[in-house]
């Protein structure tokens, strides 16, 4: 649904990045170079963000 | 136990730093790792009241994500237990952030501003009042002020020969934080974490240093790192009183 808040593995709060994480990829730049440029390294953060699909859109008509 | 311990910080920043502490026992380590993440106590929010909620979450979902949302925790000013209220009023088409959350108390606000609470659509509304609460890590997951708090120990690298002239050298990978044989402290990221790389054309021998380890502290936002270790020590220093004085007849 919507990017969870934080890492489920570490905790880092990673929520506040999503949002610019996904524009910068639309754009074309590289996801992985993205992802260091906002400082998230570990491999577990980072599968939270590559892996996330919004679902908001999808559900909404059915409130 | 009055020791001094030989502290040496190798990076250092506002929420992550990493540091080599000397003179430690392996169990005094880990006590102290427990106690970053475990004792010292973060606000959080816990109960929360909701007047609308129109969202596609359910209120239980809401909830959640609001208790993960790291607050910003004065220790001097509040005592385990201490609530400060919170409220958030946003009407859709817009998205509710953390940034929105107004608090009752200026000490205590959220330490990022740009986490997504949740999505809204048109005609959509999210209205609640809530209670942050200060309290400890092993009360729930919530209140940890440390992130990927962890340790390991320092490793000397000294070169005991060279490689023999038509052998391969295979690459020789090793993570965390090195002792050369000048006494100099170097984080294996500077050279890939490859010794190979650093040394080359060498043979060498790595060893554990006894009673040094390195520390790797982050923080979600709610303490600063420094604030963290040394409330962690005082805590795990006044756990030992306790003890002490609960034995001692």
């Amino acid at each position: 649904m919507m990017i969870p808040v934080r890492c489920f593995t570490c905790g880092k709060v990673i929520g506040e990045h999503y949002e610019e994480f996904e524009e910068r990829s639309q754009r074309g730049e590289d996801p992985a170079a993205v992802l260091d440029d906002l400082g998230v390294d570990r491999h577990c953060c980072r599968r939270m963000m590559v892996s996330h699909t919004d679902l908001v859109d999808v559900v909404a008509p059915y409130q | 136990m009055a020791q001094e311990f030989d502290v040496e910080f190798i990076e250092r920043e506002d929420r992550k730093a990493r540091f080599l502490v000397r003179g430690l026992t392996p169990a005094l380590a880990n006590g102290f790792r427990r106690a970053m993440i475990a004792d010292v106590p973060t606000f959080s929010i816990d109960t929360v009241r909701f007047t609308e909620n129109s969202s596609v979450m359910f209120d239980e979902m809401i909830a959640l994500r609001l208790g993960l949302v790291p607050l910003t925790t004065p220790l001097d000013d509040f005592e385990i237990g201490d609530a400060v209220t919170v409220a958030l009023d946003v009407e859709g088409p817009a998205t509710a952030y953390s940034g929105d959350i107004e608090t009752s108390d200026a000490l205590v606000v959220p330490a990022d501003e740009n986490v997504p609470i949740i999505e809204l659509k048109e005609g959509q509304r999210l209205e609640f009042e809530a209670d942050a609460v200060l309290d400890r890590g092993k009360e729930h997951a919530k209140h940890q002020g440390g992130v990927s708090v962890g340790f390991r120990h320092l490793q000397a690298v000294e070169v005991v020969d060279d490689v023999g002239e038509f052998d391969d050298q295979e690459p020789q990978i090793l993570r965390g934080v090195i002792e050369t044989p000048d006494g100099e402290v170097v984080l294996t990221d500077e050279f890939d974490n490859d010794l190979t790389n650093r040394y080359p054309g060498k043979e060498l021998d790595v060893t554990d240093v006894p009673g040094a380890y390195v520390f790797h502290v982050e923080t979600d936002g709610s303490l600063s790192v420094d604030e963290l270790v040394l409330r962690a020590a005082e805590e795990l220093g006044s756990r030992a009183d306790e003890l002490h004085d609960a034995v001692t007849v």
